[in-house]
């Protein structure tokens, strides 16, 4: 990750020829790394790996941090032998199976989860990407690089590089993009750090820092590093601009709930990409319906965070499959139970403590992920450099209900709360599960069902005990700021990006060092810290990382990796964020 | 009959008022409001109120009531505050599915409906009137998304007969069309089937035994001559009645199937629209949805009145 903290530079954009005779030929890095903090699905589309049902909220799926995590490559499940050798072709027609569907395609106003990013990924570039070391590597930027106070970044771009509608890509369309995302309530508050940006050469662009960010060129892998035509910045009054990029499809239609279609991009600035001649996007938010779509032949890709989809294709041969099962790099998406620190009885750490000890996480795990994944004590997984051993309280039954009597003696009374979900049934089943556990303790527990918009208002006022809850997926902790700084606190009625309400001067001490410090070994300390002090405090009560699968038809290949212009490997799929620009049909 | 047909008109422009002011209301009720999905977890005061100022909703109810509804009766349904697409064009976009899903599953339920009740209806509580009665029982039994998920792995998954989900559009292929709404379809008509069935097998039974069925039959006139010409008319009333209500339900009601079938009709989009507190989108199809249901009504109504010359005269 110490990427950030250097220059990133493009040797040059070799071209990605059909002769790449790699066997996935690579999805484009581009934006396949998380978005920005709120820019993205701040849902939690899936608790415990996710269920379709609660996409029916359909904007629903924005209330969690998109679901991108950086890293390693994805593994492979192999159903089908690997398709090594075999030449790209051009040409053809693809028909995706997404999870949810979006609300906008403006970059500046739209909540973009994975589906939205995948979006991005088919009609815009980002400025970077995030290779397959975890490392940001400049993308439609050529070079991004930082005074050695990591307070000046100058962004130059690629020359020669048009917009769908012939437009040119130069420094003054990035100042504007770069305004309007600091202007927007959306994605301007994430950008908190930086003052403004200005014209310094045709190609050339200079953003200066408030602070030292060192993390700049992860930011601008996600959706505030997306760069749009001068059109879609002032559109018309009230109307919708048409979706105008530099990217490898150009905008063809699009019907909210029913399908996003685009066309290749002939004159896209990555010489010989895309392969596909056109990709339609159909939303299937129900997994079941989903899968049955693709098995039916009436798509040739679809993504899911159900276990059920990697249980029931990973033995095929006939399919596809690759999972972020052994991502280690970044952050993943995770799910977990959010804790008010601010209300009884979930104020108490005794309580805190005691709901984690009750919690038996291995069971949920075999329960509702179909025993994938392990359970998580932290931010990161095993594998990360912000990997350590955390001291989370792991399952006691006996410790969980002597933290309750000590509790209760101090309440003098017993302790009751409330564990409220989305109106999902895979989500009410396992928090009628982790119900019995808590009350298992002596907790008495009372659950309750709370729509998307809902739940999402009262997380920021802070009128809940305890939420089931899916967050934190970025390529870089820093993009995570907001969420677990102090500075972002506020009490009960008002408004906090601080959801948790979690107080710890020590942990916001460590995020500063991670966001102005370089050296890569203060930063893994500082992420550590923070992990600790998480563990210590337990505003989240980890259950799990949010498995992302994506399946394939035989005939369909390249969506699971490939080759930044650079040469770099890559970042394959991850977070359920697609790229079409290396797709192609054999 | 003017008179009568008239009436009916004025009460159904009623209901058509008062759906809408509810479905103005309703959606104003629920919690939360459109600034929380603009704004997402950046939601601060000084934000949301700017956005409800954008969006007009930060005005009395009664003045954005009267706001949107004179621009409904100039054409202007607005525009969604989310995708700032025009509702008028999204409805344009979503209507026609739920049209074809209502006509396709109605024609299939008729189709068979019709020649069951009048086969059973001959010889009332034989064999083939019980086992057409037990069959259309069950099928009245089965819920439509339980049938839906079984059309769906039999036809779709296991055959590859039609697509699981989806829908294509007349204009870009009738064939892929057809292929598309066949099982949603199905899956919404076994309870049509099973209702239009008893209700013109009881009407035929008791029409039957009307004295001009004996005289029709005393003049040897034959069993089939008479079902048709004469029983079948005054046997269809309760039916056509019932199909009026159906159909105007199967408009919105056919939600569920949409789900499962990913068509994204007008049930589909309002669901959606409710989530997302789009309240424009929510309030511009529920009316659509009411004006159709009246259409639908007022047509069955007519056609009721053209059939029975009783009401005509009244």
């Amino acid at each position: 990750m110490d990427g950030s903290a250097t220059p990133v530079a493009s040797p040059g954009d070799p071209v990605d020829s059909p002769g790449d005779r790699r066997p996935f030929a690579a999805a484009s890095p581009a934006m396949s790394s998380a978005e920005l903090p709120g820019a993205g699905r701040l849902g939690r589309r899936s608790f415990l790996a996710g269920a379709g049902a609660a996409s029916l909220a359909g904007l629903g799926g924005s209330l969690l941090l998109g679901g991108c995590s950086t890293g390693t490559t994805a593994r492979t499940s192999q159903p089908l032998p690997s398709s090594a050798g075999l030449p790209p072709k051009h040409g053809g027609s693809l028909h995706v199976g997404t999870t949810s569907e979006i609300d906008s395609f403006s970059p500046f106003s739209g909540h973009w989860d994975n589906t939205g990013l995948t979006y991005a990924n088919t009609i815009y570039d980002t400025l970077t990407a995030i290779a397959a070391d975890g490392s940001a590597k400049p993308y439609l930027a050529q070079s991004v690089t930082p005074n050695p106070e990591h307070t000046l970044w100058t962004i130059t771009l690629r020359p020669g590089v048009l917009f769908h509608d012939g437009t040119p890509l130069d420094a003054s369309v990035l100042v504007k993009n770069i305004e309007a995302f600091l202007g927007s309530p959306l994605t301007g508050p994430a950008l908190s750090p930086i003052a403004g940006a200005r014209v310094v050469g045709p190609l050339a662009v200079e953003v200066s820092c408030k602070e030292p960010l060192v993390a700049f060129p992860y930011y601008l892998s996600t959706q505030v590093g997306v760069v749009v035509a001068p059109s879609m910045i002032d559109p018309p009054a009230g109307a919708a601009p048409r979706p105008v990029g530099t990217g490898p499809f150009v905008y063809e239609s699009w019907v909210p709930n029913a399908h996003f279609s685009a066309t290749r991009n002939p004159r896209y600035w990555r010489k010989g990409l895309p392969y596909l001649d056109r990709v339609t996007y159909l939303p299937i938010v129900d997994d079941t319906a989903r899968l049955d779509s693709l098995l039916s032949g009436s798509i040739g890709l679809m993504v899911s965070t159900n276990p059920d989809v990697l249980l029931k294709l990973r033995s095929s041969r006939s399919y596809r499959l690759v999972d972020t099962l052994q991502r280690s790099v970044g952050e993943p998406d995770m799910d977990f139970i959010m804790l008010n620190t601010v209300v009884p009885p979930t104020n108490d750490i005794t309580v805190r403590r005691a709901l984690a000890r009750a919690l038996d996480v291995r069971a949920l795990i075999k329960l509702f992920d179909a025993g994938l994944t392990q359970p998580s004590t932290g931010l990161f997984p095993p594998g990360s450099p912000y990997y350590a051993p955390t001291g989370y309280p792991t399952y006691d039954l006996a410790a969980a209900k002597a933290l309750v009597r000590e509790a209760e003696a101090r309440h003098g009374g017993r302790i009751s709360l409330e564990l409220a979900t989305i109106p999902s049934s895979r989500e009410v089943l396992a928090t009628q599960a982790i119900q019995s556990m808590w009350q298992a303790a002596g907790v008495d527990v009372t659950l309750a069902q709370v729509d998307q918009a809902t739940l999402i208002t009262n997380a920021l006022e802070g009128h809940f005990q305890a939420y089931t809850w899916e967050q934190f997926s970025a390529p870089d902790p820093d993009l995570n700021y907001v969420w677990w700084s102090t500075t972002t606190l506020a009490p009960v009625g008002s408004i906090a990006l601080n959801f948790a309400r979690n107080d710890d001067p020590l942990i916001q001490a460590a995020l500063q060092r991670g966001r102005e410090n370089a050296d890569p070994s203060v930063r893994v300390a500082a992420y550590r810290t923070v992990n600790e002090r998480l563990a210590a405090d337990l505003p989240y009560l980890w259950l799990s990382r949010t498995i992302w699968s994506a399946a394939a038809s035989a005939d369909v290949a390249g969506f699971d990796g490939g080759r930044l212009p650079g040469g770099e490997a890559a970042e394959s799929f991850a977070g359920g964020v697609l790229s079409p620009v290396q797709v192609w049909l054999s | 009959m003017l008179s009568y047909l008239a009436k009916r008109l004025v009460q159904l422009a009623a209901v058509v008022f008062v759906i809408s002011v509810l479905a103005f209301l309703l959606v104003h009720l629920l919690p939360g409001d459109p600034s929380v999905t603009i704004l997402g977890p950046f939601d601060t005061p000084t934000a949301r109120a700017e956005i409800l100022r954008q969006l007009g909703l930060d005005k009395p109810l009664p003045q954005q009531y009267l706001t949107w509804a004179g621009n409904v009766l100039h054409g202007n349904l607005g525009r969604s505050f989310l995708t700032k697409q025009s509702v008028a064009h999204a409805i344009a976009e979503a209507f026609p599915i739920d049209l074809e899903l209502v006509i396709v599953s109605q024609v299939i339920a008729f189709a068979l409906a019709l020649p069951l009740a009048l086969v059973a209806s001959r010889r009332p509580n034989r064999a083939f009137d019980r086992l057409a009665g037990t069959a259309t029982f069950g099928l009245l039994s089965i819920p439509a998304f339980i049938l839906a998920v079984i059309l769906a792995l039999v036809l779709a998954v296991e055959i590859h007969a039609f697509p699981a989900t989806g829908f294509t559009s007349l204009t870009t292929s009738p064939v892929q069309n057809l292929r598309s709404i066949v099982l949603p379809s199905l899956a919404l008509t076994a309870g049509s089937i099973a209702v239009y069935f008893r209700l013109l097998r009881s009407d035929l039974i008791s029409t039957l035994q009307e004295d001009y069925i004996t005289m029709a039959r005393s003049k040897g006139l034959s069993d089939r001559y008479i079902l048709l010409r004469h029983a079948l008319r005054p046997s269809s009333f309760s039916l056509l009645a019932s199909a009026g209500i159906n159909i105007g339900s199967l408009l919105t009601g056919a939600f569920v199937v949409e789900y499962l079938f990913q068509l994204p009709g007008i049930g589909y989009q309002i669901v959606e629209s409710i989530s997302a507190r789009d309240y424009l989108m929510v309030q511009g199809m529920a009316l659509v949805v009411a004006v159709a249901y009246v259409v639908v009504n007022f047509a069955v109504d007519f056609l009721i009145v053209l059939l029975d010359p009783r009401i005509r005269r009244a």
